[in-house]
């Protein structure tokens, strides 16, 4: 088995291997400042422009503070950059909406509705039928292994049945990006393994568009087509990454393949030599 | 505490109350000041006389509806301030104004403007329930999670939606508390104002009997009204629990009759 060296300086624009995709996100330049108490504003990203191509699982990964939620959360609509332009589907992005869906590390679940309340929101918000929104919400339950639960609340549930019943309260609505700020970073390490193969399992079911935001090298490498490599103060992209591992993704298998260390190793090597230290292996 | 003993301790402060009472009450020898007994005896006569219980009624009715007023304003107020700056900024100084006036001292100049009637007497009640029930109300709106509010926002609610159906059920833990608070500031005011406007109620049968030196029915009309409260308050515990089962238990009231 040969060991293809890693590419560095594909910079973004560039086809994703051999699926040209049609791009569904396109950051153009932006720049988000934000004004602090003291003389300085602070320029949490400094001119990023990335292209995320449809079907794509795209990480952004980099230390803390170097702007990748500020990021996500431009391309979400909740924020507005300073400068530059997002857009989804070639539109301008102005505000949120239901073609994009966030997955945050808080959950940020209703926590007055069930566990099947908090799935059936999105359905019923856009005026599913409630026993069609019902079914496809046990649907999804089902398939993010929480059978079950139904009737529990939020406050019963444990941090990564919560964060299970995030992503199948998004997925519901069917939103064509799936916008994910550090998912798993709250979870203890076994979990955190387990749904990063579920979330997989899952995406290698519909191939949604996914913008994952890690600070973990391992799990950038394990779930992506694509790493996004940010180095803070200015926040800035430093290095885009295809990374060409072969899918279905399983586990037991990477872990074995020189290919997968080998982008792991390089990917922390970078990072060390930027003097970015903080990022942890 | 024991568990055998924790549904039976308010009963045991209350007879303990009730003892000392009697004990202090013998030992003065004060007029004014009739024992438990006596007192206890003449709460019967005043529960089956028509003329008191149409006042005790009214009394009644007129909380509800000042505190009914009061939620039905002070929640929606409360809230948007909680989420508006500028609403804050609009109603801050003018609540900061009111809010330490005793609402009883203002009775004097409402009873001027809009007589001794039932108006008067709601409208203090209404102004006692608001602030803390304002004040809960914007903490709690306040303190809803932004990433709630944006998850709401990306299933394409509304600003208004957001409000109504993210906002609200995240406060009501907080807002619930403010109730309380403002269902036991609405039974206070009640018996002030007619303690002032003296034409009919709870309170007037009270200052009533006080004034004829009927000092048996001060003190059953003292327990009548006391026990109107801890009842009232018994029973919003219930509903509040109900309303709020979902909630982590640090919303949890610090204190608890129940
Ligand atoms: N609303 C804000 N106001 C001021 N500074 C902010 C705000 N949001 C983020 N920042 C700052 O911008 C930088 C990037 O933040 P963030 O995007 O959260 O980074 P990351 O997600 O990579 O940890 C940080 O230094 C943070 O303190
Ligand atoms: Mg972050």
């Amino acid at each position: 088995m040969g060991v293809t060296p890693i590419r560095p300086g594909q910079l973004a624009g560039v086809p994703l291997g051999r699926r040209a995709a049609t791009p569904i996100i396109e950051i153009d330049h932006v720049s988000q400042v934000f004004k602090t108490s003291s003389r300085r504003d602070h320029i949490a990203l400094s001119d990023i422009s990335l292209t995320v191509g449809e079907g794509a699982f795209v990480s952004i990964l980099g230390p803390s503070g170097c702007g990748k939620s500020t990021l996500l959360y431009i391309v979400g609509g909740f924020v507005s950059p300073t400068s530059g332009i997002a857009k989804m589907k070639g539109k301008p992005i102005t505000g949120p909406g239901t073609d994009r869906g966030p997955v945050f590390q808080e959950f940020a679940l209703f926590p007055w509705k069930s566990v099947l309340g908090n799935v059936m929101y999105g359905p019923l918000q856009q005026g599913m039928k409630a026993s069609k929104a019902e079914a496809l919400a046990r649907t999804l339950l089902a398939m993010v292994g929480l059978t079950g639960f139904e009737k529990f609340y939020p406050k019963e549930l444990s941090g990564g049945m919560k964060q299970r019943v995030a992503l199948a309260r998004t997925l519901a609505y069917g939103p064509e990006v799936l916008l994910m700020d550090e998912p798993f970073g709250a979870l203890d390490a076994h979990t955190r393994t387990r749904l990063q193969n579920d979330l997989l399992d899952i995406w290698e079911r519909d191939r949604k568009t996914v913008l994952f935001v890690t600070h973990s090298v391992e799990e950038a490498v394990f779930l992506s087509d694509k790493v996004v490599m940010m180095s803070r103060s200015p926040g800035r992209i430093r290095e885009v990454i295809d990374i060409d591992l072969p899918r279905p993704r399983r586990r037991e298998e990477l872990l074995l393949d020189p290919n997968y260390q080998r982008y792991i190793v390089e990917i922390e090597r970078m990072f060390d030599a930027s003097g970015d230290n903080e990022l942890p292996s | 505490m024991n568990g055998m003993l924790k549904p039976l301790a308010p009963v045991l402060a209350c007879c303990g109350l009730l003892l000392a009472w009697q004990l202090a009450s013998l030992g003065l020898k004060n007029d004014s000041f009739p024992t438990a007994l006596e007192s206890l005896r003449a709460i019967p006569p005043i529960l089956t006389d028509k003329e008191s219980l149409i006042n005790i009624l009214a009394s009644l009715r007129r909380m509800a509806v000042g505190f009914s007023l009061a939620l039905a304003f002070s929640i929606p107020l409360g809230l948007l301030m909680g989420r508006s700056r500028a609403t804050a900024a609009f109603f801050n100084p003018l609540l900061m104004l009111i809010y330490p006036v005793p609402k009883a001292a203002l009775m004097p100049i409402i009873m001027l403007w809009l007589g001794v009637g039932d108006v008067s007497k709601t409208l203090v009640i209404f102004l006692g329930v608001s602030l803390p029930v304002i004040y809960h109300s914007f903490e709690g709106a306040k303190a809803v999670e932004e990433k709630m509010l944006w998850s709401g926002a990306a299933m394409g609610l509304s600003p208004s939606e957001r409000l109504l159906r993210i906002v609200l059920p995240a406060a009501l833990p907080e807002i619930l508390t403010g109730c309380r608070t403002g269902l036991v500031l609405a039974l206070i005011t009640m018996v002030t104002s007619e303690m002032i406007a003296r034409q009919s109620g709870a309170g007037n049968i009270l200052f009533n009997a006080l004034d004829m030196g009927q000092y048996d029915t001060v003190f059953a009309m003292i327990i009548i009204v006391g026990a109107m409260g801890i009842c009232l308050d018994a029973a919003f515990e219930i509903v509040r629990r109900w309303l709020v089962r979902w909630s982590e238990p640090q919303f949890d009231m610090p204190l608890s009759f129940s």
